[in-house]
C-alpha cells in the first residue's frame, strides 16, 4: 500500500480549549489510486492533508495519536528537516486551493517551478531549466519555454493552477494531494484541471488524494470516497456504491442536497442544524443531533459496519 | 509605466517650485540682510544703494520672478556673505550630506532588515522583545541626543571613533548611526508586520509543502515581498535624512549643505538659504522618483502597469 493511516487524531490547541479537528480516521491509498476526501467545511479533511505533510498550524496544531505510513515509512515520528529534505515536495506534494494566491508574487514562474527541484537536488543549471520547461509542457502550459521570465499575474486563474500541479508533479511525488484544486476556478476550466489531474495520474502513477466540498468533482475523479463528518470518517466506498447506495444518513442527506436541473422540487433541500463542536463532542455518533432517524443506541459510538467489498458506514441503523 | 513616470515628474517639478516660493518668502520675513552687512553707522544713501544693487528694493513677486528665471539657467546670485556664487558653495558640500544621509539610511535598513525579519519570525520570543524596546528607545530619543550620546561613549570615554570632521570612514561612523537611529523604529516595525502578512500566506504555505528550506523561505521568498513597503517608505527616511542632517551635521561639525544653509540663515544670506533649501527639495523629489521606479525592480505587477 502506497498510503496507510491508521487512527489519525491531530488536535488544534486553542485558547478555547483543544479541538478534536481529526479524530481516529483510517484510510489507504494505493498506487495509482485516487482517493475522494470529501466533507463540509469544518469537517477535518484539510487538516487530514495537511497532517500527511506534517504541515499543522503553527503551535496549535498537533498530531496526537495514529500512524501515517509511506510505502511503509512511519511519518509521525520523522524529524522535521528530514520530512522537509525527502517527504515535502519530494514524495508527498501538494496543490492548494487558490491559485491567485498559490503563487508568489515577486518571482517569476521558471523560478518558482524550478525550486522544488532545486532543493531536491534533481536538476541545476542548465539541465534546471530543460526541467523546469518539461514539467510545464505535462501540464499543458502554452509556449513554457518563452514565458519562464514570467510572473504569476501575467496568467490567467486556469493556467495558474496549471503551474502550481507543475511546481507540485516536478519532483515526480508519489502521493499528490489536491485540496480543492477546482473550488476557485470558473466551470469549464475545473473540467480542465479535472482532466489534467488525470493526466499527470496516467503520466506518473501518483496516489491522489482529493479533498473536496463538491460530490460532483470527486465523482468525476475518484475510485474511492471517503466521506468525512465532524473530524471522522462516516462513510467510505466505491465511488458507484456511494452514489447507488449511500448508507448513512449524513451521506444520503448529502447527495439529496445537491439541486438537479429538471427536477420538480423548487425547494432547495438542506440539512437542518449545524455539525457540533469538535472542542467537546458528543461522546455518541456525531451526526445524532441532526439525523431525521435518530434512535437512542446513537448516544454510543456507533460500530462501522462492513456493507459490500470495500462499502463500510458508522451507524447504527446498518447494525 | 512611463505615463506614471511623467506624472510623478511633473508632481516633483510643481514640488520643487512651491518649495522654492515657500523659502523666498519665509527667508525674507526673517528680517533685513542690508544691517547684517553694513556697518551699524552707515548712511542711509549707502544702505539704499545695496539694496538696489541686491534687487532687494523691488516688489517681493518680482524679486521671485527674477530669481525664477535666473534659477532656471543655473544662477542662484552670490552669497551676500562669502561673495561668491551661492550655487558653487552649495554643490561643493552637497556630496557630502548625500553620503550623510545615505550612510544613515544605510545603517538603518541593515539594522532594521535583520531585526524586523527575525522578529516576524520568532514571534514574542526574546528577539522580538529586545527589538521592540530598542525600537521604542530610538523614537523617544532624538538625533542630537543620540549624536551627544555617542560623542560622550565613544568618542571621548572609549576613544575608539573621532567626535567630528569629514574624510575617512571612522569619521562616518557616529553621525551615521546618530542619523540612522530614529528610523530603525519605524523600518523595524514595517518589516515585522510585512513579513508576518507574507508568512501566512498561501504561497509560503506551498513553497513549505514543497520542501522548500525555511531559510530561504524567510531570506528569499518571504523577504522580497516584505520589501515593497520598506522601499515605498525608504524616499520618505531619505528625506527625512535630509532634514536630520541639519542637525547632525552641526553636532559633527559634518561639512554639508545642512550646517551651511543653517549658518546661511542666521547671517540671512538669501542666495544661499534659497539654493539649499531648492537643492534639497530636488534630492527629496529624485529620491522619491528613485524609489517610485524601484517598486519595478522588486514587485513585477508594478513593472507591467498592473
Amino acid at each position: 500500500m502506497l498510503l496507510s493511516v491508521r487512527d489519525l487524531q491531530t488536535h488544534l490547541h486553542l485558547k478555547r480549549g483543544v479541538l478534536r479537528a481529526v479524530d481516529g480516521i483510517s484510510f489507504d491509498v494505493a498506487e495509482g489510486e485516487t482517493l475522494g476526501l470529501v466533507g463540509e467545511s469544518g469537517s477535518g479533511k484539510t487538516l487530514t492533508g495537511l497532517s500527511l505533510l506534517r504541515l499543522l498550524p503553527k503551535g496549535s496544531g498537533r498530531i496526537v495519536g495514529g500512524s501515517i505510513k509511506l510505502d511503509g515509512q512511519e511519518l509521525t515520528t520523522l524529524s522535521e528537516s528530514a520530512l522537509a529534505r525527502d517527504i515535502r515536495g519530494r514524495k508527498i506534494a501538494m496543490i492548494m486551493q487558490d491559485p491567485m494566491t498559490s503563487l508568489n508574487p515577486v518571482f517569476s514562474i521558471g523560478d518558482q517551478v524550478g525550486s522544488p527541484l532545486r532543493n531536491h537536488d534533481i536538476a541545476r543549471g542548465a539541465a534546471l531549466r530543460s526541467a523546469v520547461v518539461d514539467v510545464l509542457q505535462r501540464v499543458r502550459l502554452p509556449s513554457p519555454a518563452d514565458r519562464l521570465g514570467d510572473y504569476p499575474h501575467q496568467f490567467s486563474g486556469g493556467q495558474r493552477q496549471r503551474i502550481v500541479a507543475a511546481m507540485a508533479i516536478g519532483c515526480t511525488p508519489r502521493l499528490l494531494v489536491a485540496d480543492e484544486p477546482t473550488t476557485a476556478l470558473d466551470v469549464t476550466i475545473q473540467v480542465q484541471i479535472i482532466n489534467l489531474l488525470r493526466t499527470i495520474q496516467a503520466d506518473t502513477g501518483a496516489g491522489i488524494i482529493l479533498i473536496t466540498h463538491d460530490l460532483g468533482v470527486a465523482a468525476s475523479l475518484c475510485r474511492r470516497i471517503a466521506v468525512m463528518y465532524a473530524g471522522q470518517i462516516i462513510e467510505t466506498g466505491p465511488v458507484r456504491a456511494i452514489y447507488r447506495t449511500p448508507s448513512h444518513p449524513y451521506t444520503k442527506a448529502l447527495l439529496a442536497a445537491i439541486p438537479r436541473l429538471g427536477a420538480k422540487r423548487t425547494r432547495l433541500v438542506a440539512i437542518a442544524g449545524q455539525p457540533p463542536s469538535l472542542i467537546d463532542p458528543p461522546s455518541g455518533c456525531r451526526f445524532a443531533a441532526r439525523c431525521t432517524q435518530r434512535m437512542d443506541k446513537c448516544a454510543e459510538a456507533p460500530p462501522t459496519v462492513t456493507l459490500s467489498d470495500g462499502h463500510s458506514a458508522a451507524c447504527w441503523k446498518l447494525v | 509605466m512611463s505615463g506614471f513616470f511623467t506624472r510623478r515628474l511633473i508632481q516633483g517639478v510643481i514640488s520643487i517650485i512651491g518649495a522654492s516660493m515657500i523659502i523666498f518668502v519665509i527667508s525674507r520675513l526673517s528680517g533685513d540682510p542690508i544691517l547684517m552687512l553694513l556697518p551699524n553707522d552707515a548712511p542711509a544713501s549707502m544702505i539704499e544703494e545695496t539694496r538696489r544693487n541686491l534687487g532687494l528694493d523691488k516688489p517681493l513677486w518680482v524679486q521671485y520672478l527674477i530669481f525664477a528665471q535666473n534659477a532656471l539657467v543655473g544662477d542662484f546670485g552670490n552669497s551676500y556673505r562669502w561673495k561668491m556664487p551661492a550655487l558653487k558653495l552649495i554643490l561643493d558640500r552637497l556630496p557630502a550630506t548625500i553620503e550623510l544621509a545615505l550612510s544613515g539610511l544605510l545603517f538603518s535598513v541593515a539594522v532594521a532588515v535583520p531585526v524586523g525579519v527575525m522578529s516576524a519570525v520568532h514571534r514574542g520570543g526574546w528577539i522580538d522583545r529586545i527589538g521592540r524596546v530598542f525600537a521604542m528607545l530610538g523614537q523617544a530619543m532624538p538625533a542630537f541626543w543620540v549624536g551627544l550620546l555617542l560623542i560622550l561613549v565613544f568618542a571621548i570615554k572609549l576613544n575608539w571613533l573621532p567626535a567630528f570632521g569629514h574624510g575617512s570612514w571612522a569619521q562616518l561612523v557616529l553621525p551615521a548611526i546618530s542619523l540612522g537611529w530614529y528610523p530603525v523604529a519605524a523600518q523595524t516595525r514595517i518589516v515585522r508586520s510585512a513579513m508576518l502578512d507574507v508568512l501566512d500566506s498561501d504561497h509560503i504555505r506551498l513553497s513549505r509543502a514543497l520542501g522548500t528550506p525555511e531559510r530561504l523561505i524567510i531570506w528569499k521568498y518571504a523577504l522580497r515581498n516584505a520589501a515593497v513597503p520598506l522601499l515605498t517608505m525608504l524616499g520618505v527616511y531619505f528625506a527625512a535624512m535630509l532634514g536630520g542632517a541639519f542637525v547632525v551635521e552641526t553636532i559633527f561639525a559634518w561639512p554639508g549643505v545642512g550646517r551651511t544653509v543653517v549658518e546661511a540663515v542666521f547671517s540671512r544670506d538669501f542666495p544661499v538659504v534659497q539654493a539649499g533649501v531648492l537643492f534639497t527639495s530636488i534630492l527629496f523629489v529624485m529620491s522619491n522618483l528613485l524609489v517610485d521606479l524601484s517598486y519595478g525592480l522588486v514587485d513585477p505587477r508594478i513593472r507591467h502597469g498592473r
